[in-house]
């Protein structure tokens, strides 16, 4: 399957980012606002490791955000 | 002796007594047949493990409808409604914002989303709103990477709006 997103550079992990914001945003006043109160992804944090040592933990989405830079970058070469 | 053959003769009528109903089932049986289904967000499960007769969602292969028995699959799901059909007979209907179905061996459906309201919980109008606002960020000369973020929102909105009339 083809998606016009990926195309873009864009991961399935901001696909799916993009789509969680959209529909938090078309919700009804109160649902909307209990929705955003409780945030994106900004609570996700991950460590990566190496060797048997645990890397420094990373918050998801500016690890997404980096990600996106560097595909996009590939894109464009 | 003869205690070791009654109860040899048991051992051997036992099968039978479990095939016995079987043979007798028709497809009116088949109809108490569940399906457990889980329906899970990050920050909430909306079902856990609860029989349901009947599970539909858009795919991205296609709209599905799986009943109990289901062959297990793996489905990518669209930005769209997943419609519950619960025992009493009554349905209820959810919009989620994409994810992945499993179906898994011996009636098992497990749907994970990130987002996921039903569909009372939604306003036509916001939905109107951030309609016409991705549309002039897909047709503006934006990035190409917001080009494609606001045709992804185009996707779920439009996806939404058929779903709300």
């Amino acid at each position: 399957m083809a998606f016009a997103w990926k195309a873009a550079g864009i991961t399935y992990n901001r696909y799916l980012a993009v789509a969680a914001r959209v529909v938090r945003r078309s919700l009804k006043e109160d649902k909307r606002l209990a929705a955003e109160r409780r945030g994106e992804m900004s609570e996700m944090r991950f460590a990566k490791w190496e060797g048997g040592k645990q890397g420094d933990h990373k918050d998801l989405e500016t690890a997404n955000a980096k990600a996106l830079a560097e595909n996009a970058g590939q894109q464009s070469q | 002796m003869n205690s070791l053959r009654v109860a040899r003769a048991a051992i051997r009528a036992r099968p039978s007594a479990f095939r016995a109903p079987l043979q007798r089932r028709t497809y009116a049986d088949v109809a108490p047949d569940k399906i457990q289904l889980s329906l899970a967000l990050p920050h909430q499960a909306i079902y856990k493990s609860q029989d349901v007769v009947q599970v539909n969602f858009a795919a991205e292969s296609g709209d599905m409808g799986v009943l109990a028995n289901h062959v297990p699959s793996i489905e990518q799901l669209k930005p769209g409604l997943v419609e519950v059909i619960e025992e009493a007979g009554g349905s209820k209907q959810f919009f989620l914002s994409g994810g992945f179905a499993t179906v898994q061996p011996g009636s098992v459906l497990s749907i994970n989303a990130v987002e996921g309201y039903p569909l009372e919980d939604f306003s036509a109008e916001a939905v109107r709103n951030q309609i016409s606002e991705a549309q002039k960020i897909a047709q503006g000369s934006g990035s190409e990477q917001d080009i494609a973020e606001a045709k992804i929102e185009l996707e779920v909105l439009e996806s939404l709006q058929a779903v709300l009339k």
